[in-house]
């Protein structure tokens, strides 16, 4: 029993229906060659680091499937139905052979939602200062600073 | 101004091999007899592989990185991989 990986990159605005039929497709495709699939793992969106397909954005997905004696027919199936079928969906894909005894663990680079937003609201909700750049916020500051310059001046009239 | 002595090559090129050692220290490769290492080097591991980039996007050499023969071209095969996924860049953006 071999094991074998596919990793998929798809355009950027696949939607849920189109990514369980994908996954529906390949894993009929395997089963129909006997083989078993251990896993398949939408790694969600991530910023390419050059534009593919002019797309600067994609989705990853990974699959990994273990075969027995028709290895080579279905990989060739395989390659044939990314050529055809799903060319409009996957951009690039690639096939790894995995060793049958190694672990299934693997580190991959952080999505695009998991990796925290650099704009200013979040800048801002993360450090509590939130209000400081909107005009009530700003009138409340001015506020505040009244009381003081009043409190202020009431301590030096009465000193 | 003493007459230059023209040495024979062989002394020639082992006196540009001590040159060469005498001054540079001796790199360790990271994934030699490192198993934990060893099991980094995979073509989704961008974040790992980007280590080895220079900022163009340009593989180390060996020579500066110090990996031993084997592992840097174990990495580059995977770095290779990696960059046709798009998870690794070719060249640097130029802004």
């Amino acid at each position: 029993m071999s094991r074998y990986e596919v990793l998929m990159l798809t355009v950027p605005e696949i939607t849920q229906d189109e990514s369980r039929q994908l996954e529906d497709k390949l894993e009929k495709l395997i089963e129909s060659f006997k083989g078993v699939v251990i896993s398949f793992e939408r790694w969600g969106k991530y910023r390419l680091a050059y534009p593919v397909n002019k797309n600067d954005y994609g989705v990853y997905f990974l699959l990994r499937f273990e075969v027995g004696e028709n290895a080579n027919a279905l990989l060739d199936e395989l390659k044939m139905m990314f050529a055809v079928k799903l060319n409009n969906l996957v951009m690039r894909h690639m096939t790894t052979r995995l060793d049958a005894d190694a672990s299934l663990a693997y580190q991959r680079p952080p999505a695009l939602e998991e990796t925290p937003g650099r704009d200013v609201d979040s800048f801002l909700r993360e450090n509590k200062m939130e209000g400081l750049l909107s005009i009530d916020g700003k009138k409340a500051a001015e506020a505040e600073v009244a009381v003081e310059t009043e409190e202020q001046s009431a301590e030096e009239a009465a000193a | 101004m003493t007459k230059k002595i023209k040495l024979k090559m062989s002394a020639r090129l082992s006196k540009k091999k001590f040159r060469k050692t005498a001054f540079g220290s001796k790199k360790h490769c990271r994934f030699c007899e490192n198993p934990e290492m060893q099991a980094q080097i995979d073509y989704k591991n961008a974040a790992f592989l980007r280590s080895f980039l220079t900022e163009r996007g340009k593989i180390l050499p060996s020579r500066i990185s110090g990996n031993s023969c084997k592992w840097q071209r174990r990495l580059t095969k995977e770095i290779k991989r990696a960059r046709t996924m798009a998870l690794l860049p070719y060249t640097a953006p130029r802004y």
